[in-house]
């Protein structure tokens, strides 16, 4: 028996099965994922089997490595055996090739790039949003059904389907494990970017969900796109690089928004100095990167707005003629109600409540999003109009979907119900 | 002093449902579960068990291999540990950080002393 004690770093099995997944992959084709994922799972129990009872291997990394490219090649063998097997049929193929560059198998650069084509595949246009994020944490995260279920705070089941959806389609459509070249890339680029965003906004999204997790998925977020940045086949960052700000910018946040009874805190009410501040300079730096003077996206106008707040020492210091500017942008390139709604925030700190009222009450399409009327509800109260916040956050609480949301506005009402009494 | 097998079994397919994060936390518990029996000279051996087991049986002098059917409860490991008496060894056996992620079963059996009781 071994008497080393080394310690594994955070993770380590997650993400090593994330790059396991990705190489092997490319050997079995995304056609065989399941395999696949049945291989690298049967390779991790190994090593916590054996690890457990004779101490962790000086190179951990290597040790997964050598028992998945076991596993793969003998699975390959009995395809081969039995070659009438059409389910292996294209896994036989590949044999040679697996033996040929076994040694440089799991080089940095081919997990590198393994990684890059499993990102382009969980993220094909083809496959349906959920289910794409639902595929990425799977594979390229290396997350269970139960942990994005209860991340998602979604029964099991629905995680499982949507699984099972993004599968079928890899296999039914042959989806190709391949990063797109030339013209093809931007495109495909900008929608991978959305996935990681959507995937970023499922973890941030304040809810009374298993913080811990949903943290998890932030970070796995970043660390998605920062396997595009890093990558030399993304020759264009600057996009990538707006949305890794606008990620970096908002996590630093991430605890400061929800007290320990997970109560929603208003960016006003938010403790600054818990903010993480060296991810705030990290995000500042990623934001240089995107040279917002140059290049222009949904992502680098978010990343900017958090940027005036992160900035701001007090909240009544924020630059608010600075984030309508940017508002204003923003309806450029996207002029819907959910933009439209934020810019009147920024609209009545810069012209006044009143303005703001009259703007947001012109949008079209938000009669049952809660938001509307709690955002027209503080007009209202900065109006002192408390008899008419009390009417619009009324509206509210029926529309707000989680729990803590109703409590929040709930707060509010009694707030104004106080105000008027005295 | 007294030496002891602790046997572990649990159900076979068990591992295939944790997440990579849940095994690599279960195996850092049982790693440092391991590392204090050993600094403390309690562990003699132990040693996972593989996948794979067969069994052997003779029935009316033939010998054939018996059924074997790794779905059900299996031996996962076994400790060989040496301590004061069997009360010592159950406190072992409990303390095994296996209990708190996994259906377990741990059994306890005293070894015979070569010279005898």
């Amino acid at each position: 028996m071994t008497k080393e004690i080394n310690k594994l770093v955070d993770h380590l099995f997650r993400h090593e099965s994330g790059k396991l997944i990705a190489v092997l992959t490319k050997v079995f084709g995304p056609d065989q994922l399941e395999l696949v994922e049945d291989v690298v799972q049967d390779s991790l129990v190994e090593a916590m089997q054996n690890w457990t009872y004779h101490g962790i291997p000086k190179n951990p990394s290597g040790w997964l490595y050598r028992v998945a490219k076991n596993k793969a090649i003998n699975l390959l063998k009995q395809g081969q055996a039995k070659n009438r097997n059409a389910k292996h049929a294209a896994a036989q193929l590949k044999v040679e090739d697996l033996q040929l560059s076994s040694e440089s198998f799991f080089s940095e650069k081919e997990i590198q790039d393994d990684q890059l084509r499993m990102i382009f595949t969980c993220c094909h246009p083809a496959i349906t949003s959920d289910s794409q994020i639902a595929l990425a944490l799977k594979t390229l995260c290396g997350f269970s059904i139960p942990e994005i279920a209860s991340a998602f705070l979604t029964p099991q089941e629905n995680i499982n389907k949507r699984l099972v959806r993004a599968r079928k389609t890899l296999r039914e459509q042959q989806i190709p494990f391949a990063v797109p070249t030339g013209a093809a890339l931007a495109p495909r680029l900008k929608a991978v970017l959305e996935t990681t965003y959507l995937l970023f906004n499922e973890g941030y999204q304040a809810s009374s969900g298993d913080q811990l997790i949903k943290y998890e998925l932030v970070e796995e977020a970043i660390r998605m796109v920062h396997l595009l940045i890093d990558h030399p086949a993304i020759t264009t960052k600057q996009t990538a690089y707006a949305l890794l700000a606008l990620m970096q910018l908002n996590a630093a946040r991430f605890t400061a928004r929800q007290n320990e009874q997970g109560d929603i805190i208003t960016l006003e009410h938010q403790n600054r100095a818990e903010w993480d501040k060296a991810l705030i300079d990290n995000g500042l730096i990623s934001l240089q990167k995107a040279e917002p003077h140059r290049y222009l996206s949904k992502y680098h106008i978010l990343a900017i707005i958090s940027s005036y707040h992160c900035t701001a020492p007090r909240f009544e210091q924020t630059n608010w003629p600075g984030i309508l500017q940017e508002y204003d942008r923003f309806l450029l390139i996207d002029n819907s109600p959910i933009v439209q709604l934020n810019r009147c925030i920024a609209l009545a700190k810069v012209e006044g409540a009143q303005p703001a009222i009259e703007t947001l009450r012109a949008i079209k399409g938000l009669d049952n999003y809660h938001l509307f009327y709690s955002i027209l509800a503080e007009f209202q109260i900065e109006l002192q109009d408390w008899a008419s916040a009390i009417k619009t956050l009324q509206m509210a609480e029926p529309l707000a979907t989680l729990e803590k949301e109703k409590t929040l506005i709930q707060g509010r009402i009694n707030f104004c119900l106080k105000k008027l009494a005295s | 002093m007294k030496d002891f097998l602790l046997i572990i079994k649990t159900e076979g397919s068990v591992w295939s449902d944790l997440s990579p994060e849940e095994l690599q936390k279960h195996m850092e518990h049982g790693h440092a579960y391991i590392g204090n029996l050993m600094q403390s000279g309690k562990l003699k051996n132990a040693n996972p068990i593989d996948k794979g087991g067969r069994v052997v049986v003779e029935e009316n002098g033939v010998m054939k291999d018996g059924p074997f059917n790794e779905s059900k409860e299996v031996v996962a490991g076994y400790f060989h540990i040496t301590v004061t008496d069997m009360e010592e060894a159950l406190t072992v056996a409990k303390a095994n950080p296996i209990f708190k992620d996994i259906p377990t079963r741990i059994e306890v059996y005293p070894m015979m002393p070569i010279g005898g009781n």
